[in-house]
């Protein structure tokens, strides 16, 4: 197998401007075929940048971007016809029913009008809206809403789908039931590209992740490989009250002598964690009259993967104010 | 596949949208024509004692028949007056509304020549809608059973028009015909394009293998189609309302271009603006701010020539002027003079030109 068999999308030092702010600063990856590969950061990352250049909505300030053997600054059209998206939002025109939403966007990819039929009934066979063909999708429940965008946007039969929070704002059946459906489409050989805020969900579904803050790529790797990067083994958080955090402080870095890292609330200690070391510290700090609230010891999950390597919670949207207020830059493009 | 196929697309996607809501696209599109041809065209319809001055040349008995006629009832108030001059001077100064010179060949019309001349202020449009239909009936009566007898000239000076039709209903559905179209164009087809975008379908088109201008394009078909829809709705309402075209059905054939012109500007225009503006609000204050007074000036309501003199000259350079203009001839008047056709088309097609060239290059630039 050569080389650009094996990757469905190369990014080599992709780089985007926006007047001076640099939304995307140097990233390069490459992605495998047939593999889910998620793409994590806070907002204002540069995530949403590198989907827009990937998409072809956006053109790089420089880098090259090739997707399954195409370069996209010059073959735009091949690879839109290669690449599905679905946005964060769920984009179905409302007034329209299922089929006529699906017809338009077949004749949008240029199926040919003799196949458009099928091709219609065979999506909504796959979305499971059969008996809701010639309703008007406005009135459906915000799974069937979802099915109904995921079919439409692989009406064109990708290669590569792109999925920007797929789960965002869906309840944990349908969640559930979007899992289960990327699975599939990955057992079809189709690569798949997506972004979460469920750190969880980054760890059970990727085959690799790569994680993106301030416009470059802090890591990459699958869910394990990442976890090492935290500690080799358990970490151990402390959570105190917090008039006592300084105090706390000194007890672990003088008297126990132990490295720590202070995220949000909470000490972690990284540090050859085993049972004794957590009993040792507990009772240090129960000797001193520390108010601990909670004290545990875990493996690294993503969540501590992500806060090393941002140093903010995925979750915490105000994490880089300057980003936030760049992004009202990039203009319609930009996420809203 | 080309630009023209993709086109076709969105234009059928944004047809089934306007479709699916029909009924409400319609009837809202007919509540402003209804309330405005209802309330106004109306004007003058109970108009008494319209001051009226007669010169009669002829001074026989049957033209002294007729003008016992005029006087007789309350609908006109007959001042006599020595000749023609005296009378365009009251007419000119406003203390009159028409002059009615009847010639001494009265009754007989000479080499098909009328015998009575009535000249009427277009600014005093409510009582000359009133007062000639009653002069033209009156002197059927007197001379040999020809209405064609009675013909009328403007005022010379401030009045241009010439009309058959002349009440203040038919000078208004020209106006308010604009207004659908206009209106339509702005806030009915052209304003998708800022939804579109919130919701994200924009970029789900642009992911597409479709030209970017594809979008514009039928955007711009839709957007010019419904609007046409909205005016032919106007104006049939105008004519279940009392309304009638001097032209008759002919008259479609000056009608229809004039509307589908100016609804292809204003959908330039709204597709332009809605790639500059992110928000309906914003939106709305902007457009509404372009549309009404374009409106307003092109003489929808009133006749151009009753502007104060400062307004004059945003009335000739507003292109729905010329629209409303050629509307008016064929509704009020019944004739369509070359030179004015020249000129209006002219005006209205390098408008929606305009309008076009400008919504595809400003829309290109939202996108890089």
């Amino acid at each position: 197998m050569s080389q650009s068999d094996q990757y469905s999308i190369e990014i080599f030092s992709l780089q985007k401007k926006f007047g001076d702010f640099e939304a995307v600063k140097d990233i390069s990856f490459k992605i495998k075929k047939g593999e889910i590969f998620g793409i994590l950061g806070p907002n204002g990352a540069g995530k949403t940048t590198t989907l827009n250049m990937i998409l072809g909505l956006l053109h790089p300030t420089s880098g090259k971007i090739i997707i399954e053997g195409y370069d996209n600054s010059k073959e735009n059209s091949k690879i839109k016809q290669l690449i599905g998206f679905m946005t964060q939002e769920t984009v179905v025109d409302s007034y329209l029913t299922a089929r006529d939403n699906l017809r338009i966007f077949a004749r949008l990819y240029h199926i040919p009008e003799n196949r458009i039929e099928e091709k219609v009934n065979h999506a909504l066979d796959e979305a499971n809206l059969i008996s809701f063909a010639d309703v008007a999708a406005g009135t459906f429940s915000g799974g069937m809403q979802r099915r109904l965008n995921l079919v439409k946007s692989m009406i064109q039969e990708p290669k590569i789908l792109i999925l920007d929070e797929p789960t965002t704002g869906l309840d944990i059946q349908s969640r559930v039931g979007m899992w289960e459906e990327i699975k599939r489409l990955r057992s079809k050989g189709i690569t798949i590209i997506l972004t979460t805020q469920y750190l969880e969900e980054a760890d059970q579904l990727c085959d690799r992740i790569a994680i993106i803050d301030h416009g470059k790529v802090m890591a990459i790797g699958t869910a394990s490989e990442l976890k090492k990067t935290v500690a080799k083994g358990n970490l151990l958080s402390i959570k105190v009250n917090q008039d006592e955090r300084e105090k706390t402080a000194k007890i672990l870095k003088s008297k126990l002598k132990m490295e720590y890292e202070e995220k949000d609330d909470l000490f972690v200690l990284t540090n050859n964690i085993d049972m004794d070391m957590m009993i040792k510290v507990a009772e240090e700090l129960r000797r001193n009259k520390i108010d601990v609230q909670t004290i545990g010891m875990h493996l690294p999950t993503m969540d501590d993967v992500f806060m090393k390597l941002t140093g903010s919670s995925i979750r915490d949207s105000t994490g880089d104010q300057k980003a936030g207020k760049n992004m009202a830059k990039m203009g319609l493009i930009g996420r809203r | 596949m080309g630009l023209l196929y993709d086109s076709i697309t969105i234009f059928k996607r944004e047809m089934l949208i306007f479709k699916s809501n029909l009924r409400t696209n319609i009837i809202r599109s007919m509540m402003f024509p209804l309330i405005i041809i209802i309330f106004l065209g109306n004007l003058g319809s109970s108009v008494n004692n319209i001051p009226v001055a007669v010169a009669n040349y002829a001074n026989s008995q049957v033209s002294n028949q007729f003008m016992n006629s005029l006087e007789s009832g309350s609908t006109l108030n007959i001042k006599a007056v020595t000749n023609e001059q005296e009378g365009l001077a009251m007419l000119r100064a406003g203390s009159i509304s028409s002059l009615i010179v009847i010639l001494p060949s009265f009754p007989k019309s000479t080499d098909g020549q009328p015998s009575v001349y009535v000249y009427y202020a277009t600014s005093q449009f409510s009582e000359s809608g009133v007062a000639i239909p009653f002069i033209e009936n009156t002197a059927a009566k007197y001379s040999t059973g020809q209405v064609s007898s009675v013909s009328i000239q403007s005022d010379v000076n401030a009045v241009s028009t010439q009309g058959t039709n002349s009440s203040y209903r038919d000078f208004l559905i020209a106006g308010v015909i604009l207004f659908s179209v206009a209106f339509g164009a702005v806030f009915g087809g052209g304003m998708s394009i800022i939804v579109d975008r919130q919701l994200g379908n924009i970029k789900s088109f642009l992911i597409t293998p479709i030209n970017k201008n594809a979008i514009v394009l039928g955007k711009l078909f839709s957007g010019t189609l419904q609007s046409m829809i909205y005016g032919i709705l106007a104006l049939g309402l105008g004519l279940v309302l009392g309304g009638s075209v001097a032209m008759g059905v002919a008259g479609l054939i000056w009608i229809i271009p004039l509307i589908l012109f100016v609804g292809a500007a204003f959908s330039g225009i709204a597709i332009m603006l809605g790639s500059r503006i992110k928000t309906i609000e914003v939106y709305t204050i902007v457009a509404q701010s372009i549309t009404m007074p374009a409106w307003f000036l092109s003489g929808a309501f009133f006749p151009s020539s009753s502007f104060p003199p400062i307004l004059q000259p945003f009335n000739i350079g507003d292109p729905l002027t010329y629209a409303t203009n050629g509307i008016r001839s064929v509704m009020l008047n019944g004739y369509f003079p070359v030179g004015q056709i020249i000129l209006d088309f002219s005006v209205v097609i390098i408008f929606a030109i305009l309008g076009i060239i400008i919504s595809f290059a400003l829309f290109k630039s939202t996108i890089d």
